[in-house]
């Protein structure tokens, strides 16, 4: 076919990443049998893999918007970004992985293979503007994830944690299914003239028929695909498997999942809302639900916790919520601002989660993961460099200047105000205010106690993966914080178009 | 006369079906056939509902959906088995280590 070529050239990106993954299956298992110490291949192929892809994706930012694949993929600007710190994400995770890997003595090859090969899923959600592909994609995401939590094998925590998310994971796979089958029987109905799945014709011939009311069937889909997608992204009351998956996977696959997972399923509810517009007067109300719920919820639960991955897992939902505010803006004025406080706050969250997980990988020794609360009393005696780290993301997640979480918040602040929904401002500033407790409780643990033999022993990582990695979230957590101006005019250029 | 709303009738009570099976039944193998059931009340749906719109579009995105099912199946009856090595046991009610 004459297209194929400039249909393959639209997920490139997601191609090279794909390769990638074959090659470090197939790497792996010939390099083992021919050497035993060519483990630190596996992720260096992994990492040039995903620059090459980052390579691609930069380059072509503000290129204009590409269907392909007969409108099932859309390779327009806001996925590009989303893909973008995806990778960014991706980069970071198998950074802080290798090291940490070999501690726990589960450095294998698979394990960059279901990295990648879960990361392709990711990308070719963010583009996928057909509920189908949009299926396909999320699965193939999910079932490597599923692998992922359970990757510590010898633990039981570890597999409990997979069995949890896998069984939560594939009910909401039903729920999706389902309500992809009801939209397209919905918009047949609609339409007199067939069914579709496609978001942007779904689009047109709701705006179309915008004085019909859209049938019932349809709504029920768009309710039943907002369960779906709301499992994914872990919004309360949908959220009940992300404290134990976050705290029974390991540290390095919960920073991965935490920040990948987030960024593609909110991609994918802007897209699936924003398809939606002309009907908001249906599904707002749930939004803004959804959105007041996950934050207060998320917040509170998060008090009292004394696991820290447990508290960042719970801090991952009220950030959730955070983002569903911006979804909440982008039906009627204030859309652009919408949209770009969504992704500059998805880049944010990437950076300080990464970063707040990174730290916990840093200091997790041997035989001993650094989890709870005591294992980080008194760490500024102990490890410096380590707790002032932690405090700067502590700071960031919390939301205070001069960091990249309080620009985010700000962003999204001004977007809702916009918007005309003051009251969702005010409680998303409220919500803020818990948070801080619980955030600063941690940088109390590390700054004001005195360590005692709980406490855990300095960072146990030398080597510059980690270090590299702390060092990126780090200076972009203050950087943009500091200078947003850079990252917001490039998001903004990019995100201009595609609101209408 | 068996018309598209019978099918689809009959398909949202295999769904509910499911839901229901999801939520009370404590064995992960039983848990994982209600969610089978869940999936293939939706494909009934798009069967029917491309052969009521006289579209090919139906017949295939079940397709789609059955690859990603058969996807999963593997996976999770591997999660399961690899849980039941760990644990000497799979019911739910015994998945306790983490909780609040």
């Amino acid at each position: 076919m004459v297209n194929m070529s400039a249909n393959l050239d639209a997920i490139l990106p997601a191609i090279v990443i794909m390769v990638t993954g074959f090659l470090v299956l197939i790497g792996d298992s010939c390099v083992s049998a021919w050497r035993s110490n060519g483990k630190g291949l596996n992720s260096g192929v992994s990492l040039v893999g995903i620059l090459i892809a980052l390579f691609f994706t930069a380059t072509r930012l503000n290129q204009p918007v590409h269907n392909a694949f007969s409108g099932a993929i859309i390779d327009d600007s806001f996925g590009r970004c989303a893909i973008l710190l995806l990778l960014i994400a991706a980069a970071l995770a198998v950074l802080l992985s290798t090291t940490y890997l070999e501690n726990k003595q589960l450095q294998h090859g698979e394990y960059y293979v279901l990295i990648l090969f879960s990361l392709f899923g990711a990308m070719l959600m963010v583009s996928s503007n057909d509920l189908i592909t949009l299926f396909v994609s999320i699965e193939t995401l999910s079932v490597a994830l599923y692998v992922l939590a359970g990757f510590a094998k010898t633990e039981e925590r570890s597999e409990e944690a997979a069995l949890k998310y896998f069984l939560l994971g594939a009910f909401a796979a039903g729920f999706l299914l389902y309500g992809i089958a009801l939209v397209y029987g919905g918009t047949g109905i609609l339409t007199g003239n067939g069914g579709t799945t496609n978001l942007a014709l779904i689009a047109t011939s709701l705006r179309d028929l915008s004085s019909v009311a859209p049938p019932l069937m349809f709504i029920l889909g768009v309710a039943l695909v907002l369960v779906g997608l709301a499992f994914k992204s872990a919004l309360v009351p949908f959220h009940m498997w992300t404290p134990d998956v976050y705290q029974g996977a390991p540290t390095s696959v919960t920073a991965y999942m935490a920040a990948v997972v987030k960024i593609a399923a909110f991609a994918v509810l802007f897209r699936f809302f924003n398809a939606l517009t002309s009907i908001s007067q249906y599904w707002l109300i749930a939004v803004q639900v959804l959105a007041v719920l996950t934050m207060f919820v998320g917040n509170i639960l998060a008090l009292t916790q004394d696991n820290v991955k447990r508290l960042l897992a719970y801090s991952s939902i009220a950030h959730a919520g955070y983002l569903t505010v911006a979804l909440s803006a982008i039906a009627g004025k204030g859309a652009q601002l919408a949209v770009e406080a969504l992704t500059f706050y998805l880049f944010a969250y990437t950076l300080m989660t990464m970063g707040a997980f990174g730290v916990l990988i840093w200091l997790s020794h041997k035989g001993r993961d650094c989890q709870t609360l005591s294992d980080l009393k008194g760490l500024v005696k102990v490890d410096p460099a380590a707790a002032y780290m932690m405090l700067i993301f502590m700071l960031s997640l919390g939301g205070i200047p001069p960091t990249m979480g309080f620009m985010g918040k700000w962003l999204i602040f001004n977007a809702i105000m916009q918007s005309g929904q003051i009251w969702l401002a005010i409680l998303l500033g409220f919500a803020s205010i818990i948070s801080v407790y619980y955030y600063l409780k941690v940088v109390w643990m590390m700054c004001f106690s005195e360590p005692d033999k709980q406490t855990i022993t300095g960072h146990a990582i030398e080597g510059w993966a980690v270090q590299l990695a702390m060092a990126v979230s780090v200076i972009g957590s203050l950087l943009f914080g500091l200078v947003p101006g850079f990252i917001q005019n490039m998001l903004g250029a990019a995100v201009n178009i595609i609101v209408r | 006369m068996i018309t598209t709303q019978h099918f689809l009738v009959l398909s949202a009570i295999l769904f509910t079906t499911g839901v229901i099976g999801v939520l009370v039944k404590r064995n992960p193998i039983v848990i994982f056939m209600c969610i089978e059931l869940m999936l293939n009340a939706a494909n009934l749906s798009f069967v029917a509902l491309g052969r009521h719109f006289g579209q090919v579009n139906g017949q295939m995105y079940v397709i789609f959906a059955l690859a990603v099912a058969a996807a999963e199946v593997s996976i999770g009856l591997g999660i399961i088995v690899a849980i039941f090595r760990a644990k000497e046991t799979i019911n739910i009610d015994e998945m306790n280590l983490m909780k609040f």
